[in-house]
């Protein structure tokens, strides 16, 4: 019984810190930016982005252009939602699965060998230190955004 | 409620996109084969390619790798044709010049004993060449793992004003 008790405790104030407001507020402030931050590049020069999706030998060619074209927009919008507080959940969802679609990214880039640097194929143990960095990166990332979805926090919202 | 929300994103995203692509001094082509480029090249694959041979490469690709200077490019054509003019820094393996027997060490030894994951890129003078297309599968065969086929050539390469080297002068 005081083992359960203990855990309901524990869970409680975990679930307090994750709806901390400023917390919250810190969180959405970062992904936010950085989600702005990456997409301003792809935006201004999407001939360079389609190259880099390429580099990863994972979407097919055909929609390689459509994808560089429309990802971008949705990576400043969600930002945007985030830290302005509307269509925040949708915005939530969006980062999140951005994230774990960037994770899964990498990681099987890393694993068969690719170097994202020049796309070009090579043993999976001298892939580039670029993609270990940006792994770990996006594991912060993650870290953030999955304490979005999980926050109860509505202060600092524009729409609520 | 999210999903909703989600999905007034995407449609937003989506139209602004497009939108933006469409006024946009660096526009791209939406839809087609991997081609981002201004110059409008695409990749060319030959009919008789098949499914396990190396990729084929259009010009960004080839060009990207040139100016990394990571890959080794082969122009796979006879002497005569390499010296009128190939992709500057280019290796001639002359495929129709290649050794029944004792192939892997004429080959080694023509790449200075590179590392097989090295970048290859094989090239010809163009699209009513395959050259490139045979030696990339022999390469394969003798174990390198990192290959690739500019089918467009050396013709393609100078057409778009990249430049090439010369030898000696030669009627066109």
């Amino acid at each position: 019984m005081g083992k359960v008790w203990v855990e309901y405790r524990t869970e409680k104030e975990l679930q307090k810190i994750i709806d901390n407001d400023y917390l919250t507020m810190l969180s959405r402030l970062a992904v936010g930016i950085i989600f702005i931050w990456a997409s301003i590049y792809k935006i201004i020069d999407p001939c360079s982005f389609s190259k880099s999706i390429w580099y990863y030998h994972m979407v097919p060619g055909d929609i390689i252009n459509l994808m560089a074209i429309i990802l971008p927009w949705v990576e400043l919008i969600s930002g945007v939602c985030l830290i302005v507080g509307v269509l925040y959940k949708g915005a939530v969802v969006a980062v999140n699965g951005m994230t774990i679609i960037f994770i899964i990214a990498l990681s099987t880039a890393i694993f068969r060998g690719i170097d994202i640097d020049c796309g070009c194929f090579k043993a999976a143990q001298e892939s580039s230190e670029a993609a270990w960095e940006s792994l770990i990166f996006d594991f912060v990332l993650i870290a953030f955004t999955i304490q979005l979805a999980l926050s109860r926090s509505t202060k600092w919202r524009l729409k609520r | 409620m999210a999903i909703r929300q989600l999905a007034i994103i995407l449609v937003i995203s989506t139209g602004l996109g497009l939108g933006i692509n469409l006024i946009s001094p660096n526009r791209i082509v939406c839809f087609g084969k991997y081609r981002p480029l201004s110059s409008g090249n695409e990749v060319i694959v030959p009919p008789n390619a098949e499914a396990g041979d190396p990729p084929f490469i259009a010009l960004d690709l080839a060009e990207l790798e040139f100016n990394s200077g990571e890959a080794i490019f082969i122009d796979c054509r006879e002497p005569e044709e390499f010296e009128c003019g190939t992709i500057p820094g280019s290796i001639n393996i002359p495929f129709d010049n290649l050794p029944e027997e004792n192939l892997e060490n004429y080959i080694d030894s023509a790449l200075g004993g590179c590392a097989r994951d090295k970048l290859l890129i094989s090239f010809c003078s163009g699209e009513e060449c395959d050259l490139s297309l045979h030696l990339a599968r022999n390469l394969m065969a003798i174990g390198y793992t990192n290959l690739a086929i500019f089918f467009g050539g050396s013709r393609e390469w100078e057409r778009f004003g990249l430049n090439i080297e010369r030898r000696k002068n030669c009627k066109k």
